[in-house]
């Protein structure tokens, strides 16, 4: 009794070890990711353009831009979809997020990061972080999952607001109204410049 | 000078706020409009993920994984009724012109001319002014402990930050912002829902729970006591453009990255409302 007693202790300490170290990967891996991106932004010899090129070199690989994909569409729509339907939608939507992504680059003002305690659900980690600038901060929550090759973001938070929610919610309510040519096309033609 | 340009600004936010409520006020007839369908927890095969190459053909293996995402997103999607959609998108697009051509163009001119020191002095100011409300609600939140810390930060900061003006308190890591307790987020913890979204005039999204918790508050914020009552609107007017002037950017960064803005910025308010909600 007091053998299985003991080597369940073990097992317990064991999988605890793991568990923190899954954890540490990928927060690890999304602060020195974050860290490079912010010392590229930070220099002041580099053209903006140059800067866009060499920090989405470094922050695209953490994306899993196809599960990102999948779960905006949700699984209500995505089943229905044609193949050519769901290659056109995937294209089309990563195309989006980069662009906005990328745009988003330049506003880049001396912010810090502070990273917090990660927390893990399963597969999932998720790593929250506080944005601070000199006069607010906001706080940003990464949400990263095991992959068959290492840590990937599949969804990011901000203010409590889900970039994936947010994009179901419109494919949703456009979906629920129309069809997915009607999807596709407001994808390719954005009109909130 | 600045004081001159300072007291030009005032008077055109005044002016302002007096057209705004003048005649933004036309209430249309809430038009009914099925509240948007909830998605059926369809059992529906979902393809798996593999890294090259967008899509494969469902297999077995990853639907548990599948449907451990899409749980959360099925969780989180908040909804809310929109039985007065078309009063919503009206006032929208008010709102969003109002932004772009009145409230945008003001906090940039009124950031050019004021130092960052005197924003947040007024931020400050207007963040202690708020205290009663964030106190009563911690209070009816049985958060003891944050009321406490309120109260104190108050008192710090009405007296050594010379009325709210410098945020002294703050150097004390046991009194560190907490989360903006107000009347909306008590309601939701007593159990009650959003009921519908309403987007107001000027005051943007809201929903039927957090519009009765914002009348409520009214009460306990001493510049609703202000009178006349243009000199309520105009301080109310400095604090909405000193605010806005920390927050250029954000508004138009959402707008952006949205495919349809409406639908965007309410699931936006919702979730937003929700995360504070459990805090």
């Amino acid at each position: 009794m007091r053998k299985i007693l003991c080597i369940a202790v073990v097992l317990l300490l064991i999988s605890q070890v793991s568990w923190s170290d899954d954890r540490n990967a990928a927060k690890e891996l999304l602060v020195t990711n974050i860290e490079s991106a912010l010392s590229i932004l930070q220099k002041k010899d580099l053209v903006q353009q140059e800067k866009n090129k060499q920090v989405t070199a470094i922050v695209e690989p953490l994306f899993d831009f196809n599960l990102m994909a999948k779960l905006a569409l949700g699984r209500k729509y995505w089943p229905e979809l044609s193949e050519k339907n769901r290659k056109k939608f995937v294209d089309l939507f990563v195309k989006r997020l980069k662009a906005t992504y990328v745009e988003k680059l330049s506003l880049y003002t001396n912010e810090k990061v502070i990273y917090g305690a990660p927390v893990q659900n399963g597969i999932k980690i998720l790593v929250p972080t506080k944005v601070v600038s000199k006069d607010k901060n906001y706080s940003m929550l990464y949400k990263l999952y095991k992959s068959s090759n290492g840590y990937r973001i599949y969804d990011v938070e901000i203010e409590g607001v889900s970039l994936i929610s947010t994009y179901r919610s419109q494919f949703n309510d456009i979906l629920n109204k129309g069809t997915i040519d009607d999807l596709l096309a407001k994808l390719e033609k954005p009109e909130n410049k | 000078m600045v004081k001159k340009q300072f007291f030009y600004l005032l008077t055109t936010l005044f002016v302002l706020m007096l057209l705004l409520t003048g005649c933004a006020h036309k209430p249309k007839g809430p038009l009914n409009e099925a509240p948007q369908d909830v998605a059926k927890d369809q059992r529906a095969k979902t393809a798996p993920e593999k890294d090259d190459g967008p899509v494969s053909p469902p297999g077995a293996a990853d639907n548990k994984q599948d449907e451990f995402f899409e749980e959360e997103f099925e969780t989180q999607r908040v909804q809310v009724a929109d039985p007065l959609y078309i009063w919503n998108k009206g006032m929208y697009y008010i709102n969003d012109k109002l932004y772009f051509w009145v409230l945008k163009p003001l906090a940039r001119g009124y950031r050019a001319i004021t130092p960052d020191v005197f924003r947040n002095c007024v931020r400050n100011f207007f963040h202690n002014l708020t205290t009663p409300i964030r106190f009563v609600n911690c209070l009816l939140q049985g958060k003891g402990n944050e009321a406490a810390s309120e109260l104190t930060k108050f008192f710090i900061n009405t007296t050594i930050g010379v009325l709210g003006l410098g945020d002294p308190a703050s150097q004390y890591p046991q009194l560190a912002a907490r989360d903006d307790e107000d009347l909306g987020q008590t309601f939701a913890k007593y159990g009650i829902g959003n009921g519908f979204y309403i987007v107001w005039p000027v005051l943007g999204p809201s929903t039927l729970r957090d519009s009765v918790g914002m009348f409520g508050d009214a009460f306990l914020y001493p510049i609703n006591y202000v009178t006349p009552l243009e000199a309520e609107l105009a301080i109310r007017g400095v604090d909405r453009v000193n605010q806005t002037s920390f927050h250029i950017g954000e508004y138009e960064a959402l707008k952006e990255a949205s495919i349809d803005p409406y639908v965007a910025i309410r699931n936006s308010y919702l979730q937003y409302r929700e995360k504070k909600i459990k805090q």
